[in-house]
């Protein structure tokens, strides 16, 4: 963010906050900003007691803490409002504070060596090979989809852009493929755990990031971190939002996204709106990140299964806070075809709408329509917070439909799918957990069976009458003892064990968790019953 | 700041006329439109509707139009009262002169039949318009029309969809509550005429009040069961657009579906009755929509059933009412456990 933005979002975010608060004070009980304070501390000292206690950082944050807390006792209203202001501001202090703007203006052009140092970082010994990774990276890229449009619409407006979330390296890959078809740098909030290796964090900067610590639960943070991104929006800034909140750790495609962050761009758009400030476009750019292989697998679908329904389960352990399983995971990338796709699908309005090149609204029948009107009373701009719930509503499902129709299947997929399917129906009377565990009755499956429900799979998925995800080259190809080859291959090269693997001419399924994984890939798509 | 506003009302039968002269007693400018222009004229000179409420003036504040285009350009809230099968028509020539501005209502009850598709889903695909509702209740239109007191349910999602459509509807007599589950005020409108059909037959072939009785409260549980089945709220069915639609439909002679099932109970073919009205039942297309649908759901409905039978199938009636009860047993709540 430019340094004259920056003054100007920190006093705006926090003027928003505190007067919105303020505003619901009036309407709420007594004593509602005292109460918001004291949730605030309480949130942030539960979140500290978990904090290394000799930290500087932990001392100083306990330290302003305790300084607030003392000062809330019998405060008066204005003093209240005083308290929730310096929370506010250190919160946003944190967010926005690590901006370096000489980094920021360079980022485009320090992308590429940016992945290298990264890379380097991680193992200096192997120095040599960096040329082969950095290579290894573009070719195994497939970018595919609306890039042109989405590079125009970059130019007529805001562009914010909306990938799926499976791995720590989408942003990277995200700012990557940002820098190959030519999108201005973005802003993107990343995880604040993704800061903690100084090279991973340099390289966090590079692309934008601002940090996001999903370990701070208190409502004020999460306020905090909406308006910030809406102020951004409306200066211009281009975004990264990984809309899914977190990375899949089924493996499925997000069918729920966060809403909070999501409608923050009609609301910036409305704002822009009511300013005045011409043009006000915004357009939200899906796009689904296809790995053959998630370096993080099996520590989310370990999380997954240890966690089903609760969200707020922070993975923190992961292959990502590995140097060398990265690294590995690279290397391994380089080897082979094919890996990782990005699909753009085609871009948005911020009602949902489709838009045409010039970056007109669509229609559902390819009309022109004015996006102003969806926020409009006889043409006047107003806000009006039920009406937006619905809009970031529909917005959601556009986005996730974009998702389902762009979602490109890979061998890894297929194979996992098809010999998940067989488990189930070897072993009807298990459930989910028992199967991962045991793995049923039989090791191992015959490889013409597994081929035949490869086939039947992939009949299923050329289906035309229903909604399809996109299916990599190999697939389309159809050969289906070259897909299972596939598949396996992969499955042998990365994983601590590998999901199946192939003996004589069986198919042992080693690893359930990752069958289960990569077979979720699929899910949404309402494949007939196994 | 949103008391008085020019509403459109986009259908001139029975229904779209009872909403204007309503709307417009309310003290709002109303441009209702009609698809004949002899119509429209006729409603201009005439200030009442001869074909489908010859009995009722209009008052001074509806002008009739057949120009689709000058109610949607003069009028920012819709109220959409036309039949099921012109639906999309409609939708699609309006669809030019929307954006984002308006807010469209409607009251059609029944199912797209080729699509299965509900009328708000029709409208999210032909036009702009997002700011959808849907009324629904137990409102025949002659009563209404006389200023008898009755309710009604407006389901959508925005809020500014209620405020406006009920500050355009709401009179000392005509009551209209608020709710957020449109597919259930939908399923709900549309259902309702199926069970009012069986009712009718029930009604003609001299059966009393238990066997009505439990006809229509069978027919409830489809009705949920189907909509629950498509995202409904459950409750929405113990409400206005749910028993209230149903027991008015069910038991009045003013029901046009009532009255067909009725003729039928009597021995008249289904053919017969339908050369002699001018008048929409909508119950004997959404049978054929809702059976086809219930089919590709798996979903267990004899009461569709039994009524596809006798609509469709050539099916004698003492058969298909012998089948449907023999199918009535079990669980009384099965599917709709909470």
């Amino acid at each position: 963010m430019r340094s004259a933005d920056r003054e100007r979002v920190r006093v705006e975010v926090v003027h928003r906050v505190v007067d919105g608060y303020v505003r619901q004070a009036r309407e709420a009980s007594d004593g509602f900003l005292q109460r918001l304070v004291n949730d605030t501390l309480y949130q942030e000292r539960r979140r500290l007691d978990q904090a290394n206690p000799r930290s500087k950082r932990t001392k100083a944050e306990l330290a302003l803490y305790q300084d607030v807390a003392r000062r809330l006792h019998s405060a008066a209203e204005t003093t209240v409002r005083a308290l929730l202001e310096q929370l506010a501001t250190r919160f946003v202090d944190e967010v926005i504070g690590n901006f370096d703007d000489r980094v920021y203006r360079l980022s485009t052009t320090l992308i590429p060596p940016g992945l290298s140092l990264l890379v380097n970082a991680m193992s200096p010994r192997r120095l040599l090979d960096l040329r082969r990774i950095n290579r290894g990276l573009v070719e195994q890229l497939k970018v595919q989809g609306e890039v042109e449009q989405v590079r125009r619409l970059a130019q007529h407006g805001t562009v914010v852009v909306v990938p799926t979330h499976s791995s720590n390296l989408d942003s990277i890959v995200m700012g990557y493929v940002g820098y190959l078809i030519g999108l201005p740098p973005m802003l993107y909030g990343a995880g604040i755990n993704l800061f903690s290796n100084p090279m991973v964090s340099f390289f966090m900067h590079n692309l934008g990031a601002y940090k996001v610590d999903r370990k701070k639960t208190a409502k004020l943070y999460r306020s905090v971190l909406k308006e910030y991104t809406t102020c951004a929006l409306e200066l211009g800034y281009h975004q990264l939002f990984f809309p899914g909140g977190t990375r899949s750790r089924s493996g499925a495609i997000e069918q729920q996204l966060k809403k909070g962050l999501l409608g923050t761009v009609i609301r910036a758009y409305t704002n822009n709106l009511i300013a005045g400030r011409e043009p006000a476009r915004i357009y939200l750019a899906p796009c689904t990140i296809s790995y053959k292989l998630v370096l993080e697998a099996e520590a989310l679908i370990r999380s997954h299964l240890q966690e089903t329904g609760k969200a707020s389960y922070i993975v923190e352990d992961d292959e990502f806070s590995h140097p060398r399983r990265v690294l590995n995971f690279l290397f391994n990338l380089t080897s082979l075809d094919d890996e990782i796709a990005v699909t753009w699908s085609p871009p948005l309005d911020v009602f949902g709408n489709r838009v045409d090149a010039d970056g007109n609204s669509l229609d559902p029948r390819g009309r022109i329509v004015d996006p102003r009107s969806y926020v409009t009373r006889d043409g006047v701009p107003y806000v009006d917070e039920q009406r937006d719930v619905e809009y970031t509503n529909e917005l959601a499902e556009a986005v996730c439909g974009a998702y389902l129709r762009d979602n490109v299947v890979m061998s890894t997929h297929v194979v996992a799918r098809a010999v998940f399917a067989l488990l189930r129906r070897r072993n009807p009377t298990h459930d989910l957990y028992r199967l991962l565990q045991t793995g049923g009755d039989a090791p191992s499956f015959a490889m013409a069976e597994v081929h035949g429900e490869v086939e039947r799979l992939l009949g299923e998925l050329g289906r035309q009458d229903v909604p399809r995800p996109r299916l990599s080259p190999l697939l389309l190809a159809g050969d289906v003892q070259e897909i299972v080859a596939d598949a396996l291959r992969h499955f042998a090269i990365y994983h601590t064990r590998p999901a199946a693997e192939r003996r004589g001419d069986r198919l042992f399924h080693e690893h359930r968790n990752l069958l289960c994984y990569y077979g979720n890939r699929l899910e949404g798509y309402g494949l007939a019953a196994e | 700041m949103h008391s008085r506003e020019t509403v459109g009302v986009v259908g001139a039968g029975s229904w779209g006329t009872t909403l204007a002269k309503i709307v417009a007693e309310n003290g709002h400018e109303v441009v209702l439109w009609a698809r004949r222009p002899e119509l429209a004229a006729q409603l201009n000179a005439q200030r009442h509707n001869p074909q489908y409420l010859p009995q009722i003036a209009l008052p001074a504040g509806v002008h009739a139009t057949a120009e689709v285009q000058r109610v949607c350009e003069a009028c920012r809230l819709l109220l959409v009262a036309v039949p099921s099968h012109g639906f999309r028509a409609v939708a699609r020539e309006m669809a030019p002169f929307l954006d984002g501005e308006h807010v469209i209502v409607h009251t059609t009850k029944g199912l797209e039949e080729q699509t299965h598709k509900r009328m708000s889903e029709v409208l999210r695909e032909e036009t702009p318009v997002r700011k959808i509702g849907v009324l629904a209740g137990p409102n025949l239109a002659p009563e209404l029309a006389r200023g008898q007191p009755a309710g009604t349910l407006i389901a959508s999602r925005f809020g500014d969809v209620f405020r406006r459509a009920q500050a355009a509807l709401s009179t000392s007599y005509f009551r209209v509550f608020s709710g957020q589950d449109v597919i259930g005020a939908e399923i709900g409108g549309m259902f309702k005429n199926i069970v009012a059909v069986a009712a009718g037959i029930v009604d003609g072939l001299g059966l009393g009040d238990n066997t009505k009785a439990f006809l229509m409260t069978r027919g409830l549980n489809e009705m949920a069961r189907l909509g629950v089945s498509m995202g409904a709220n459950v409750l929405t069915f113990g409400g206005m657009a749910g028993i209230g639609d149903l027991v008015a439909t069910c038991a009045s002679p003013h029901s046009r579906n009532h009255q067909v099932g009725v003729r039928l109970g009597r021995g008249e073919s289904l053919a017969e009755i339908l050369g002699q009205t001018r008048m929409v039942a909508e119950g004997i297309r959404a049978t054929r929509a809702v059976r086809a649908f219930a089919a590709q759901q798996r979903l267990q409905l004899p009461i569709v059933h039994a009524l596809h039978r006798v609509l469709y199938e050539q099916t004698p009636l003492d058969e298909a009412m012998r089948e449907l009860v023999a199918a009535q047993s079990g669980d009384e709540f099965m599917g709709l456990m909470l």
